[in-house]
């Protein structure tokens, strides 16, 4: 295996992408990514925070302290991973997990992978998803997407810009990917909005260091509130109805009743 | 002067007659109480070493020429290899060798559990060692797995013949009661997650086999393997210098030892054989999942009538049926009882033992029994247990050799009467409460094990025994019973274990028999020495030797050394032994989210007499953590289907963090057991962990009214107590 580090954006010719590590490198001793050659582009995505204005190769760590940002957004920083993750990961990287569902990362041949059937759903899905979950089954893990997809942020790739909730796309019989973004598209910059108020909450199976089994990013901009979810449906969630219209597994009921506390809760927080 | 004599050896429960060479003068008990030494918080003699990186364990050693091995497992619960081709990994770079089924005894084409070992390659590195594996050409035949263990009592797929219990009259027992509660309860697969995965490396020097292996007994893989290959046993040398845990899952060679002897023969190498993180996942052993169904039967004032359990162990391919019942039987006096344990047989990775194996689980549902009785007769939980006290075994059985239970509840009173300020503190959403849970356990220890002392002129001295130090800090342990007994600071006795060539026979460490069994020996090694120094300084002034201090004594020696040698004694005959505890947990239960946070544990414990305090709470803060993790979040998952294993890394395989860990306050008894040994000593390893579940249960009863009945108490398993205990709160309202 080669690891690059190329001086330009406009060198980059294939390759996987690697910035912090704490994704990809896992991945690929799973044997769940395969590369002969290591992009590493550290040098090449920007990585100050100023203002309202995040480097996508800015640490989860250095989010979490840069006191103009959002609470939401810091606050779902703090409460992902664990401090060494924090410190190695990018923000950017953090938008692009994998999910967690052991089906997929056991790599059973599941409709993620490009199979027939979504194992999890018969299978073993406590962690898994209360919404879109009829294809795949999977729950997306990122605490700090769900906040970015409630503040509305945008991304600016090396090709276009768009917002949050448009880098993901449900999986489906044609198309498996669950991002949209393109070969060789790379973000740089996170545009993050201000908010009057904003809060996360996060239930996970201990006190630290867990994904979420339900995170509830709320934002309010005057008697605007808005809400999105993490680790309740296959990519991250913005809640545009009642948690009712939710469509629990066997044994995922319990996340609808954490969810309705939690955004409660939220709202609540938001004034 | 060495004697023989017949005496009782009991190892976690399993109590059998041996002989016995014993080689002791009884000694005084030393008075209760701290001493020069013993009583004293010590700081363990390797902790700084340790803490430095500075020592070797089994998982850092490297021979010259080592090869690394990797092993081929079944991927199925259930499956039988028909065809396997070794030539491609033979081929593939830096391979050494291969071995495959019938080429050693632990692999087989046969495979009855997803992880059972098949066939193994070992190269110059371990990745291509790994590479070469995948080369392996294997044709499977998938069987029916059997994954569910109620099914397999129905049908008869037992491990052993069922164990029934039966005292008094059980259906009179019933009948006399005026309240009777049946529930079930279950408890998870947990893993022993050591930080050492589990490995050897195996050397032959001519027809020795030298083995460095991560291990809880010695001697005990000696004898295995002498047996297995058909060697004589001293020809085979076990060296476990320092180890990375092992909570009972290290106790015997296991696959990767005679994997690693069988290719170090093949090649003329050494070969290491060590699990990677996620074989520990799969095929390194847990902790049984259970079912049980308990009756608990009592009259209005508490006193129990009955008690009654059908337990089933979810047991897997192969192991033994742990003692899941043993609270049961052993923990209350109650006349009239009935038990039975079944061992399923299933497709799935065998049990081994796992820190108070079976009672870690029996107490859970046991202990949660008693707080629903209580709740339900009005009672105060610590009053019942109070008046159902087994003043000796239960049934009118042995008396005990020592027994301070009652010492405990005394001293547990002041963290019990906390509750109502704890629920004091409850809001509309976050509900608190305090719960409490008794422990039974054995830790007595027993013969036989040896210690040897030398002790030189100036006043230092050696303790040599083929004992291994399993991270409980035993080695420390031995030297402050030594100083104490020789009367020199406890710096000056280097503890020289690990090693099978050089020193004697040491007991298995399990079943919180170490320091029990291997410190009265060592006491006893220096008490001899001492005689013979005294004998020595007689010689050169006269009778008058008893104001010297053994400094002075020791100055006649020259370059000659004293050797004294100790030797554990009989346990106590006709008594039972037993260690005692109780715990008191605080909780808080969110009832909208379901999250439960544990505020605070205190710990009472009876070890008889405590010889590192030090030691001892760092002991139970370890079992309480690991306890916590066993209440909470780790739980090792299958598929039901096909029972492959999902949880095989650490982020969905939920250990506690130090997040996690609430407040730990830890009291010990410390009243030597006088009828045991010379130090009245027994094992803490074990008893911390054995409450832990049920305490916390019940504090959650307490704050909420619900009845969690399931391990790990998940946000679902919470909110579904929650709601089932709301259920009934209405259905009680509408009653009236």
């Amino acid at each position: 295996m080669e690891l690059l580090r190329p001086s330009d954006l406009e060198e980059l010719k294939g390759g996987l992408l690697i910035a912090g590590g704490t994704e990809v490198v896992p991945q690929l001793r799973e044997g769940l990514l395969r590369a002969e050659t290591l992009v590493d582009i550290t040098e090449l995505v920007p990585r100050g925070i100023e203002g309202t204005r995040i480097g996508a190769g800015a640490t989860l760590a250095e989010v979490e302290a840069a006191s103009q940002l959002p609470e939401v957004l810091r606050e779902a920083c703090r409460l992902a991973a664990s401090p060494q993750l924090r410190n190695m990961g990018s923000i950017g990287g953090n938008l692009l997990q994998s999910t967690r569902c052991w089906y997929w990362r056991l790599s059973y041949p599941c409709r993620l992978h490009g199979g027939e059937r979504c194992h999890a759903k018969e299978g073993e899905h406590r962690e898994h998803a209360i919404f879109a979950n009829d294809f795949c089954a999977s729950a997306h893990p990122s605490d700090v997407a769900a906040a970015l997809v409630a503040l509305g942020a945008t991304i600016r790739t090396n090709r276009r810009e768009l917002a949050v909730h448009e880098l993901y796309r449900l999986a489906d019989e044609s198309d498996r990917r669950t991002t949209t973004l393109g070969t060789g598209e790379v973000m740089l910059e996170l545009e993050v909005p201000p908010a009057e108020a904003s809060v996360y909450l996060k239930a996970m199976d201990r006190k630290r260091w867990a994904f979420p089994l339900v995170g509830v990013a709320g934002v309010r901009r005057g008697t605007v509130t808005t809400l999105a979810l993490a680790g309740v449906a296959p990519i991250p969630w913005l809640l545009d109805g009642p948690l009712d219209e939710a469509t629990p597994l066997r044994d995922t009921a319990y996340k609808v009743e954490i969810a309705r506390a939690l955004v409660a809760r939220a709202i609540a927080k938001l004034g | 002067m060495a004697r023989l004599i017949r005496t009782e050896k009991e190892v976690e429960g399993r109590v059998e007659e041996i002989w016995l060479v014993v080689d002791e003068d009884a000694l005084e008990q030393w008075p209760a109480g701290p001493r020069e030494v013993v009583g004293h918080a010590t700081t363990r003699n390797d902790a700084l070493a340790r803490a430095r990186g500075q020592v070797r364990y089994t998982a850092d050693i490297q021979l010259p020429g080592m090869l690394h091995t990797a092993v081929l497992r079944s991927p199925y619960a259930h499956a039988r290899a028909t065809r396997i081709d070794l030539t491609p990994a033979l081929a593939a770079p830096g391979v050494r060798g291969a071995i495959g089924p019938g080429e050693c005894a632990e692999l087989s084409a046969d495979c009855a559990y997803e992880g059972a070992p098949v066939a193994a390659v070992c190269a110059d590195t371990f990745r291509q060692a790994q590479a070469a594996l995948e080369l392996i050409e294997v044709d499977w035949e998938q069987l029916d797995p059997l994954l569910d263990g109620d099914e397999a009592v129905a049908g008869g797929r037992l491990i052993e013949e069922p164990r029934k219990h039966e005292r008094g009259e059980y259906d009179r027992g019933l009948a006399e009661a005026d309240v009777v509660i049946e529930a079930t309860y279950r408890t998870q697969t947990v893993l022993h997650n050591s930080m050492e995965t589990h490995q050897a490396i195996c050397r032959w020097e001519g027809d020795t086999l030298e083995v460095y292996i991560s291990t809880q007994y010695i001697w005990g893989v000696r004898s295995d393997i002498a047996q297995t290959l058909g060697m004589p046993a001293d020809k085979v040398r076990v060296v476990c210098e320092f180890m990375g845990g092992g909570f009972g899952s290290k106790n015997n060679p296991g696959e990767y030892t005679f994997i690693a002897a069988e290719l170090a023969k093949r090649t003329g190498r050494p070969v290491r054989c060590a699990l990677t993180r996620h074989e520990e996942h799969v095929a390194a052993g847990n902790r049984n999942s259970t079912t049980q169904r308990l009756v608990i039967g009592a009259r209005s004032d508490g006193t129990l009538t009955a008690l009654g359990g059908e337990y089933v162990n979810d047991v897997g391919a192969s192991g033994w049926v742990s003692m899941t019942e043993g609270p049961m039987l052993m923990l209350y006096e109650c006349p009239n009882l009935r038990a039975t344990t079944y061992g399923a047989e299933l497709n799935l990775p065998p049990t081994l033992p796992f820190r108070a194996p079976g009672f870690v689980e029996g107490t859970f549902g046991l202990e949660c029994l008693l707080d629903e009785l209580a709740a339900k007769l009005d009672l105060d939980p610590l009053e019942l247990r109070r008046r159902n006290h087994a003043d000796s075994e239960p049934g009118g059985g042995r008396p005990y050799s020592g027994k301070n239970l009652v010492e405990c509840y005394r001293r547990a009173e002041p963290h019990w009467e906390r509750r109502h300020d704890v629920r004091a503190r409850s809001t509309e959403t976050v509900k608190r409460g305090v719960g409490m849970a008794s422990q039974v356990w054995f830790g007595g220890g027993g013969p036989p094990s040896y210690a040897w002392i030398r002790v030189g002129s100036d006043a230092r001295a050696t303790v040599v025994t083929a004992m291994q130090d399993v991270g409980t800090g035993t080695k420390t342990t031995m030297a402050m019973v030594a100083a104490e007994e020789l009367g020199i600071p406890v710096e000056h006795v280097t503890v020289a274990v690990g090693d099978s060539l050089r020193g004697p026979y040491a007991t298995l460490s399990a079943g919180s028999s170490t320091t029990p069994s291997i410190a009265p020996a060592v006491r006893a090694a220096a008490a001899d020495a001492k005689r013979q120094i005294v004998d020595l300084a007689k010689q050169r002034y006269g009778d008058d030797v008893e104001e010297f201090d053994i400094a002075e004594l020791l100055s006649v020696l020259g370059n000659s050394q004293i050797l004294g040698t100790g030797s554990r004694g009989p346990n106590p005959a006709g008594m039972t032994v037993l260690t005692f505890g109780v715990q008191v947990a605080e909780v808080a239960v969110d009832v909208e989210t379901g999250e439960i946070t544990v505020d605070r544990i205190a710990a009472i414990h009876d070890v008889g007499r405590v010889i590192n305090p030090l030691g001892a709470s760092s002991q139970i803060e370890g079992g309480i953590i690991q306890g916590i993790g066993h209440t909470l979040s780790e739980e090792r998952l299958n598929d039901p289907a096909t029972g492959a294993i999902l949880t095989r890394s650490f982020d969905a395989y939920k250990l506690p963090t130090i997040a996690d860990v609430p407040e730990i306050v830890t009291e010990l008894i410390d009243v030597p057991d006088s009828q045991l040994t010379s130090l009245g000593s027994k094992g803490i390893g074990e008893p911390p962990i054995i409450p832990v579940a049920a305490a916390i249960a019940n504090a959650i009863r307490d704050a909420t009214g619900a009845d969690v009945r399931s391990l790990p108490i998940t946000r679902a398993e919470m909110l579904r107590a929650l709601a089932e205990a709301k259920e009934k709160t209405r259905g009680a309202a509408a009653a009236v």
